[in-house]
């Protein structure tokens, strides 16, 4: 069977391969734009969720390996920074502790889930670059992966709202309003997705990207309504623009409001919103544009 | 029916970190490697494939022939999908399972189970397959209770047999093999040309790259020649290699 094909292509030189090529039966190259392969993209790594989630909680295991308290240093480490924070801030401003601990935990809560992610996804194709040159997975993927394993540090990091929610429970109502912590990490997770695969193609292309928004993340904490009260600076016009309109404001509150028992805004949610469908056209559109090229970037 | 069609296919690399003033004019045309230019925004660009059409269909078995740095491992990485085509159009169809570097991507603080899980869920095993593949990896690698220790612990021999074991661990329709042979100590490697073998009858179409003329004339009824990224004969195993070591 071998020596009929050997003679059948015995001359098939450079010079004669696009004659031979017609004489085959001819085949039909897949004809899919690049923006239907971007959307493909996403969707088949949305779907693949058993991988993304399994390599997520790899990735945390992997971190507390051979630690006696395991993910749980995650806890007690954000527990440690929040409980001392709030005692020395709460001080040094002469702010009335049962207000401003409930603030600042959960503000710190909620901004370290938003900041990490916005940090990892920087460098996401650089880290994976072993996995991604290895095996063909959807890009899509390894931000899922970033995100996922955010949100299960979230996870850990929200039992040190415990001892705050029982000590506090005057200012830190338990109420129906504490549901909303599911959509409000529903839409943190799509965000962190749409942006995290913005600034992973940024990231890997340019290198200075990511070193530019680590620093740049740090002078955006000061400017958001972390660990200060936006109520300080009522009356201030310029001032009050700059909070409202801030959207990591708007995100953190999706988080915050609800921890303490209040609603977000409309406000709030308008912007989330609105910021949410410009990410998700922008990073469609880079994503049909570039995801053929982000191979070679590594 | 496994398909493997390529029709003008380019591939161009950009290399950021490198200037193009620090090129000398005399490397534009080298012995080895694929041409290095400088693209229109001055960044230096490595065309490691160029226009390579071709058609592989079932009963195929190519070997890979060229200098280091002639486009073997890019093709087999535009074949396993890695890579894609700047220019020209790819079409494949079929299971791929590529030997190209079979112990990148694996972790060495995780267990050796811990690796077959993570690396069986990427190549899209199922967790109940997993279950079934891991006694079969643990008795084909011969690692046996080694598989429960963290990789680190591991020398390069079990560790190039934990990846082997992994990787061959199922049926393609298109097997693509990078200098493979030859993997681990004497009893193993009896036992991986042994699988390479079964392996390599029932994929539909092998693609494999080896400077081991002897390898491409045992298991390969067409040999590709590539130079400079550029296919300079393909055709019959016997002829390829002929001309390619007239050439030499």
């Amino acid at each position: 069977m071998t020596t009929d094909t050997a003679e059948a292509v015995a001359d098939f030189s450079t010079a004669s391969s696009q004659a031979a090529l017609a004489t085959e039966p001819p085949i039909t190259f897949p004809k899919n734009s690049p923006l239907q392969r971007a959307w493909q993209d996403i969707v088949a790594g949305t779907c693949n969720w058993p991988l993304w989630l399994m390599l997520a909680y790899q990735d945390i295991k992997l971190r507390y390996r051979r630690s006696v308290l395991g993910p749980f240093w995650i806890t007690l480490s954000m527990a440690i920074t929040v409980y001392a924070m709030g005692f020395l801030y709460g001080h040094l401003f002469h702010i009335d502790l049962p207000h401003y601990y409930p603030f600042l935990v959960t503000g710190m809560l909620s901004w370290t889930l938003i900041q990490t992610i916005i940090i990892e996804a920087n460098d996401t194709f650089e880290m994976m670059s072993a996995t991604i040159k290895q095996v063909k997975l959807p890009y899509s993927l390894h931000i899922h992966r970033i995100v996922a394993r955010n949100l299960i540090i979230f996870f850990h990091n929200i039992l040190v709202i415990i001892p705050v929610m029982v000590i506090y429970h005057a200012t830190m109502p338990l109420n129906a309003y504490t549901l909303l912590v599911i959509p409000g990490l529903a839409l943190i997770y799509i965000a962190g997705v749409i942006y995290g695969l913005i600034l992973a193609m940024l990231g890997a292309r340019y290198r200075d990207i990511s070193q530019m928004v680590k620093s740049l993340i740090q002078v955006i904490f000061f400017l958001t309504p972390v660990m200060w009260n936006p109520a300080t600076i009522s009356g201030t016009h310029n001032m009050e623009m700059l909070v409202y309109w801030n959207p990591f404001y708007s995100f953190l509150q999706m988080l915050r409001a609800p921890l303490l028992g209040q609603a977000p805004t409309l406000l709030n949610l308008m912007i989330v919103l609105g910021v949410m469908l410009v990410g998700a056209v922008a990073s469609l559109c880079l994503l049909a544009r570039y995801r053929a090229r982000i191979i070679y970037w590594l | 029916m496994a398909i493997i069609a390529l029709k003008d296919v380019s591939v161009q690399f950009p290399v950021y970190d490198s200037n193009t003033r620090s090129l000398k004019k005399n490397f534009l045309r080298l012995a080895t490697g694929g041409t290095v230019s400088e693209d229109n925004r001055k960044h230096v660009m490595v065309d490691a494939l160029k226009q390579i059409s071709f058609t592989l269909q079932d009963g195929d078995r190519v070997g890979l022939v060229g200098h280091n740095g002639s486009g073997k491992s890019t093709l087999l990485r535009l074949l396993a999908e890695i890579y894609e085509p700047t220019n020209g159009q790819l079409h494949i169809d079929g299971h791929i399972t590529s030997l190209l570097d079979i112990t990148h991507g694996i972790e060495s603080d995780f267990t050796g189970s811990e690796n077959i899980a993570m690396r069986g869920a990427m190549i899209g095993l199922t967790r109940k397959e997993i279950k079934e593949k891991t006694a079969e990896i643990a008795e084909f690698s011969g690692l046996g209770d080694y598989l429960a220790l963290p990789l680190r612990t591991y020398s390069s021999g079990m560790r190039m047999r934990l990846g082997f074991a992994i990787s061959t661990c199922i049926k393609p329709d298109i097997l693509l093999i990078d200098e493979i042979f030859g993997v681990g100590d004497a009893s193993f490697i009896d036992k991986a040309k042994q699988r390479m073998v079964s392996l390599l009858e029932q994929s539909s179409i092998v693609v494999m790259a080896s400077h081991a003329n002897a390898l491409i004339e045992n298991f390969c009824n067409k040999a590709l020649w590539l130079e400079g990224g550029r296919i300079k004969f393909f055709g019959p195993t016997q002829v390829a290699l002929e001309r390619y070591a007239e050439a030499a």
